[in-house]
């Protein structure tokens, strides 16, 4: 009778673990949503930190990454196109090609892309601090981190992340136009028709609405992973291996709902 | 430890760079916003067309309304009436409502792949223009829908052609006719007797050809004189010493004639001038008159004797032209 007790005891212990680090990140995430629509959290400190951060996160790899996207972009399109054609429906080339590349796979790339740096980085930086006591320090001192650490970092990085997947995804519609009809203006009429046929007010809303989640989740969650972290530096790495994890999965979840939205 | 406020700003112009990022990026966002509501057409003055179905299947919003191949319209949104036709309400630009008249005609046409589409037709664009809220039948002309029909077609043809192929069908009666005939054909007068159903009828055709030739030979026998009296005639004619050959005489004849005439009025030039020059001297003229008269009188006659000498060769002409049709060959 004691091994299945145990078991059971271990499963439901995890299972409650993990309900309270997702409640726990949702707090924390509405904690700093309401501090972001609070303006009296705003002074030049945290105006400075949310410029570095989209300095950091945007900024310094903007024309990398759009050349990158760019690329990605034409040669999808291009595949798409070109398979069209060979099937005889070329009518519905760019449609295809502009629902997958600028409402799906843009979007997607742009937060993993910034997962990948500036959520790790902050994921580390954040556990570190942690572990050295830099936070409880900050605390101490009557700096608010969530304040001045925290919620500008949010801020940065949703709107880096916004930034750029609209960037890259203008980039790419432009990219569409040239790779079906070429070098010309005529055909700004057909490429106005197909656009207003995928951008519906449904559409517009979730693209909008799934790069700030996107932005949000790249931030929020590495800053949650880094606080839970222990205070010993040998977790740091855990700290960091869990956030991103959880933030894969987010991001995945983001997504499945938006085309959930979209094409259900 | 406090961090955040004493950090040194190690970048240039970071709040430079940042602006630029966030202006660019709201000003493309709100440019794509607009975009794509003028794309939807929402700052476009349109007009409502409601065309009725009895089946929408395929037709869904946002599909366009084609005239010529030219989008004109999009379907904006659809509903069931009472006695279960659907109403396709289609809002179409002002500016391209003129393609739409009150003639025109508007089918929803299926293929196998691909969307449906609704297309417009105008045949008459100078009927009065489609009014706005205008309720139009939609004639469906589904290729999956005829399936049915041709098949049905098919086989009521596939039946015919078994009719056709039985054993007792008409047309191996017929072949069987075209069997006897043609052995007809391989007796002793071919075709012939294929066609005129034995081989004494036939004979008697043959006889017939054989008198026909027999005819014709004759004919040519006649036909040889019928050459003969034209050449005789054709000698008469134009051999030498024929009609022709006179009347090439009597035309130099004429010639010389009319050379002589030439030279008289060449003289009658000279006398008239000789009256000009006196006419300017009364005293010359009195004196010249009377050799003038004379002289006149000599030209008179030569001109008439000129003119008689014509006259009396274009009698002999006539006379010798065999082929002129009204004088000598009146004969009594």
């Amino acid at each position: 009778m004691a091994i299945p007790q145990r078991f059971l005891t271990r499963v439901g212990g995890g299972a409650l673990g993990w309900l309270q680090a997702w409640g726990r990140l949702l707090a924390f995430g509405a904690r700093a949503l309401v501090q972001t629509f609070t303006p009296a959290a705003y002074n030049s400190a945290t105006r400075s930190v949310v410029l570095k951060q989209i300095y950091f996160t945007a900024w310094q790899i903007l024309p990398g990454f759009l050349l990158f996207a760019a690329l990605l972009s034409y040669v999808i399109i291009q595949i798409v196109v070109t398979t069209a054609r060979a099937y005889g429906l070329s009518d519905f080339a760019l449609e295809v090609s502009v629902r997958v590349v600028v409402l799906e796979t843009l979007p997607l790339l742009t937060v993993l892309f910034i997962a990948l740096r500036s959520g790790a980085a902050i994921n580390t930086e954040v556990a570190l601090m942690n572990i050295n006591n830099e936070i409880r320090a900050l605390e101490d001192a009557g700096v608010d981190p969530m304040r001045f650490e925290f919620t500008p970092r949010v801020i940065g990085g949703a709107i880096s992340v916004y930034a750029l997947t609209l960037l890259s995804c203008i980039l790419a519609l432009v990219l569409a136009y040239v790779a079906v009809y070429g070098f010309q203006l005529w055909s700004v009429g057909d490429f106005s028709r197909v656009i207003a046929k995928i951008f519906t007010p449904t559409a517009f809303l979730t693209l909008t609405l799934k790069s700030l989640l996107f932005g949000l989740a790249v931030t929020l969650i590495p800053i949650r992973a880094g606080l839970e972290a222990p205070r010993m530096l040998f977790f740091a790495p855990i700290a960091v291996l869990r956030g991103m994890v959880r933030l894969f999965f987010v991001i995945m979840f983001i997504e499945v709902a938006s085309l959930a939205l979209v094409y259900m | 430890m406090e961090r955040a406020p004493v950090r040194a700003p190690l970048i240039k112009n970071l709040e430079l760079k940042v602006g630029l990022l966030l202006v660019a990026t709201l000003l493309l966002a709100v440019g794509f916003l607009l975009y794509v509501l003028h794309a939807r057409g929402v700052f476009q003055p349109t007009q409502e067309l409601i065309l009725v179905a009895d089946d929408a299947e395929g037709v869904n919003i946002g599909m366009p309304l084609t005239f010529s191949g030219f989008p004109i319209g999009q379907v904006k949104r659809l509903d069931l009436t009472e006695d279960g036709r659907v109403r396709i309400h289609v809002a179409v630009p002002l500016k391209d409502a003129r393609w739409l008249r009150t003639s025109s005609q508007f089918t929803l046409e299926k293929g196998f792949v691909g969307a449906a589409r609704i297309r417009a037709f105008s045949a008459m664009l100078s009927d009065p223009p489609l009014p706005d809220g205008a309720e139009r039948a939609l004639i469906t002309g589904d290729a999956a829908q005829d399936i049915p029909v041709i098949m049905a077609r098919v086989k009521a043809i596939l039946s015919n052609v078994e009719a056709m192929t039985a054993s007792d069908s008409s047309i191996n009666r017929t072949l069987a006719h075209i069997d006897t005939l043609t052995g007809r054909m391989t007796g002793d007068y071919g075709m012939l007797e294929g066609v005129l159903g034995g081989p004494d009828k036939a004979q008697k055709v043959v006889h017939a050809l054989d008198r026909a030739n027999t005819l014709l030979a004759s004919l040519n026998g006649v036909s040889l004189r019928v050459d003969q009296t034209l050449a005789k005639a054709d000698q008469r004619v134009f051999g030498s010493g024929g009609v022709m050959d006179q009347t090439d005489r009597s035309l130099a004849q004429v010639n010389a004639i009319l050379g002589d005439v030439r030279e008289s009025l060449k003289r009658a030039d000279a006398i008239l001038l000789a009256a000009q020059a006196a006419a300017t001297n009364v005293e010359a003229i009195t004196a010249d008159v009377k050799g003038a008269t004379t002289d006149l009188v000599i030209l008179r006659t030569e001109v008439d004797d000129s003119i008689t000498k014509v006259n009396h060769l274009i009698n002999e002409i006539n006379r010798k032209w065999p082929f002129r049709r009204d004088v000598e060959l009146k004969l009594p």
